[in-house]
Order: structure tokens, then sequence, then C-alpha cells
């Protein structure tokens, strides 16, 4: 991988274990998908123990945000604006979902694809 | 419990952006609440299905770990276990390895400096050539394995070992990742009050993480380390160094030392002979009675012997070979080890296994992290299976060289 701003003669870690990774489960991808899930759970956890310090932080400089957070009170600009943001996390995560009705609507099939595929290369 | 143990830092370790110790925290955090939470489900789910499918399709019920492992990974909550279980131990090695590619010159540098400021000796000969049962594949999972070397005396595999350990442990081995060397010198201390070796070999020492204690105990005594891996070698010697210790470390392979016979009193290894092979433990033992002089003592801290555990047990415990990059982990509890130890030399009626507690009480209330409650729950638990350090305590196999004139009898 190349690293911005570092010589490229440094010695860098080695990433991988060797020895065949064995497999979990039977479905297709599902040792993947977990192995994400738990990758964005730490993340999570990251940034949740960020925010934790940023409390402890300003806490330090003689402000109380944690307590000023739970007696925060949103105006109408503010509420439109998380619940506009919440239902776009919501659209982003199914975001399959979406695109399956899209196709059910549509009538677009897989069978219909390969078509559109065999037909464009001859015409 | 809340289990909230820190690392204690010193001069050679690698340190954590926020961000970083946050990502890594979790691991160990993820890797609590898998043997808490997930791990006690495994027996109500091989009892109330598990077997009882298996009886169906076969006609008898489960008749050992392979029949119950046969079993078990077809059932969904046992691939949650499993899976979970090796990711927690991916994510551990990657979150300590991106730590350490950020600041590894830095590292290289700080070792180097602590090693060139001790008087204690670092043994590293040219050409060595580490055996094939800790280079055909990364033990544990830990990338790059203990032996191999990125760039001139490299130390990242140590750096690796000695941050990752401490998380895959969750900080029982307490603050310096030292139980087990303690443990044994306590065992040793309490067991054997008037025993005062001159001079002490830890074979497979890794990180010195074990051999450190044993100066610390016995600050008169000569202490050795030799690990196969040169990186964790020259990572023990510079974390000696930060620690104020002077242990003198080499590369050296447990099956054939360069030390002439006798030259110790004691010989102990931790954790070192399941991560061997069939045919090194033998001669591992061997090179023990060669080193040791009369009267001296083999102490082997390591696993428990599968005889005297129950199939399901077995199961649980064997995991650690199929999944964990443990090629020695199951094969190694069926081995007759006081049946080694009686052919190697050592006088049959001192051969035996015994429980050396863990000393991680000794930390409670002394170390950040190391409340007095947490230190108290880790210290009594029951034996349970796939825990870490079950039972809280240490499984010694010991042996004693005869005296002069015990041979000559």
């Amino acid at each position: 991988m190349n690293h911005p701003g570092t010589p490229q003669d440094r010695p860098r870690v080695i990433r991988n274990a060797k020895g065949k990774r064995p497999e979990f489960y039977e479905t297709p991808g599902m040792d993947h998908a977990m192995s994400m899930i738990m990758v964005l759970a730490n993340e999570m956890a990251v940034l949740r123990d960020r925010m934790d310090s940023a409390e402890r932080v300003m806490q330090a400089h003689g402000i109380n945000l944690a307590a000023e957070i739970e007696t925060l009170h949103l105006d109408q600009a503010a509420l439109e604006e998380r619940e506009a943001r919440r239902q776009d996390f919501l659209g982003r995560l199914f975001y399959l979902m979406r695109k399956e009705a899209h196709e059910a609507a549509q009538g677009e099939s897989a069978e219909g694809y390969s078509a559109t595929i065999a037909d464009i290369a001859v015409s | 419990m809340l289990n909230t143990f820190q690392q204690q830092s010193h001069g050679a370790l690698p340190t954590a952006t926020h961000d970083e110790a946050a990502r890594q925290e979790f691991t160990k955090s993820l890797k609590g609440f898998i043997q808490s939470d997930l791990l006690p489900g495994l027996g109500p789910i091989y009892g109330s299905k598990v077997a009882k499918a298996f009886e169906k399709d076969h006609g008898r019920p489960p008749a050992d770990r392979r029949d119950i492992r046969a079993g078990m990974v077809k059932n969904l909550y046992f691939q949650h276990y499993a899976a979970a279980n090796r990711i927690a131990q991916e994510l551990l090695w990657e979150s300590v390895n991106v730590a350490i590619d950020r600041q590894l010159p830095e590292l290289l540098e700080a070792s180097a400096a602590l090693s060139a400021a001790t008087p204690a000796k670092l043994d590293i000969p040219e050409g060595f050539v580490p055996p094939r049962y800790v280079t055909a594949l990364d033990i544990h999972c830990m990338p790059g394995g203990y032996a191999s070397e990125i760039t001139e005396n490299d130390i990242t595999a140590g750096a690796l070992y000695d941050r990752g350990v401490y998380l895959y442990a969750m900080g029982y081995m307490g603050p310096n990742n030292d139980d087990m060397g303690r443990s044994v010198c306590n065992y040793i201390r309490r067991n054997m009050p008037d025993f005062k070796p001159r001079r002490i070999l830890d074979m497979g020492c890794t990180v010195g993480h074990s051999t450190v204690p044993f100066k610390e105990l016995f600050p008169d005594a000569e202490v050795w380390g030799i690990d196969v891996g040169g990186p964790v070698v020259r990572y023990a010697h510079a974390r000696a160094a930060a620690l104020g210790y002077e242990v003198n470390f080499a590369q050296m392979n447990a099956e054939e030392t360069r030390f002439e016979d006798g030259y110790f009193d004691l010989v102990v290894s931790h954790i070192l002979l399941h991560e061997t092979s069939g045919k090194a433990m033998p001669r591992i033992f061997k090179e023990c009675h060669r080193l040791l002089a009369p009267g001296g003592l083999m102490i082997h801290a390591d696993l428990p012997p599968f005889d005297l555990m129950d199939p399901f047990t077995q199961f649980i415990l064997d995991n650690e070979t199929w999944y964990n990059n443990e090629p020695f982990w199951g094969a190694m509890r069926e081995v007759d080890q006081p049946a080694l130890a009686r052919d190697a030399g050592f006088l049959a009626d001192t051969i035996r296994f015994d429980t050396a507690p863990m000393a991680v009480m000794e930390f409670a209330g002394a170390a950040e992290g190391y409340s007095d409650q947490g230190s108290a729950d880790v210290a009594d638990r029951e034996f349970v299976a796939g825990e870490y350090a079950p039972g809280g305590g240490w499984e010694v196999l010991i042996a004693r060289k005869a005296e002069a004139m015990e041979m000559a009898a």
C-alpha cells in the first residue's frame, strides 16, 4: 500500500496471518458480512469513546457538556434537521430494498438484463 | 465483572492514539463478552439440540470430541460463537498492527537505544533457522508470527506480541503480562522455600514477559530467556532494560541450545510446549535434563492433558486448534508428558502435575484499572473451558534431576 508522506523504503508491518482462514457459515459471503459488521461495531464504539472523551475534556474546562446535552431543547429547525438526517440514513441503510422495489416497479429482471447485454452486443 | 485492567507502559511498548486505544480496548471488551455471555450458551445448545440431532442421525450419542465437533459446526449458535471468537482475534492483531506501523521507525530506535544501554547479554547468531512448527502457520493468527524479520535488527513481532497478548489475555496476566512467570516463582517459593537457583533459563520466552519476574524474585540469579524468533528476542532484551532488569536473551532453539551441560539450576517454560511439535517435545525434555545441574528443577507451565477432561470440555478447548492457528494445541494434550520426563532421565517419583495459582491478586488496587473486585473475580473462578486461564491457575509439570548420589544409586 502506498502511504502518502512516508518514505517508500521504511519497513511496513505484516497485515495477514499465514494459515487458511476457516469459514463458519454455509451461506456464501456471510463470513465476510459478519466481520464487516464487527469492524463497524468497533468503529461505533470508538466514536462513542471519542464523544465521552470530548465531554470529559470540556468538563475539565468547566463546561458540563454531558449535562447540557441532556437538557438541550431542540427548536423546530433542529427537530427537522435531525429527522431529515435519520430518514436519509435509513434510506441509505436500506438502499437494496429501495432498488429491489424499483426493479419490481420497472419490471427489471436478471433475464432482461442478460437479454440487454446480448442485444447491445449485436445491435 | 467489569474488566478495566490497563497495561503498564514502558520504554519499548508501542503507544496508541485516542482512537487506536479505543479500538484496541474494544477488542478486549469483545473477548470478555464472548467469554462471559456467548460461551455459556454452548452447553445448553449442545445438550438440548446438537446431541439429540447427532443421535437421531447416527443412532448413537456423540462419543468423543470429534463427534461433538461434527454436530456443533452445523449449529448457527456455535457458528456465531466461533466466528465472533475468530473475528475478535483478527481485530485484536489488526488494531495493534495499525498503531505499530504508524510508529515503527521510532519503535526500532527506542528498542535499539534501550538494548545498547544495558549490560545484559543479547546473543543473535548469524544464519539461525527457526523450526518449521513456528513458521508453517502464524500461530494464534498473529500476522508474521514470531520469526518474520521485516527489517534489520527487527523488533516488530515483539512489539505486536507485547501489546497483543495483553489484549488477548484481557489483562488477566497483570499490567506487565507477567502473571505466568510470577505464579511459577510464587509456587517455587511456597513449596520449595530452600531452593535458591543460581542460574535460571526460560525457554520460548517471546518478549521475556514471564522471564523478568524470575530476576525480580531471584535477584542474585543469572537469568536467561531464549526463543527461536529474532524480533521477539531483541524486543525482550530492550523491554527488560526498560523495566530496569538485567536479563540475558538469546535466539536459540529449546531442542538444542548452546549452553553447556549442567549450567542451570532451574529451567522453566510458559505456554511454550503447545506451540512446538510431537518430535520437538521429547527433545526439549531431554535438553532440559542435559542443561540442569544435579538436583535441578524443570517446570513447564502449559495446558492440562485431555485425559483429565470430559469430551465436551475437550471439544471447547480444541477449537483453538481449528480456528486459531494452533496446530499442536489438541495433539499436545494427548501426549503423556510424565512419560516424556521419565524417558528424558528425570526422577520418576518427582514428576507431577500441579496448579500454580494466578498472581493477579498482587496487582489489586496497585495498578491502573486493577480494582480489588476485578482482580478477585479473575483469581477466584471455577474451571470453565474456553475461558482465558480457566479456574484462576496455571497447570505446571514439575520434574527434578537426580542428585549425584541418587544417580549412583
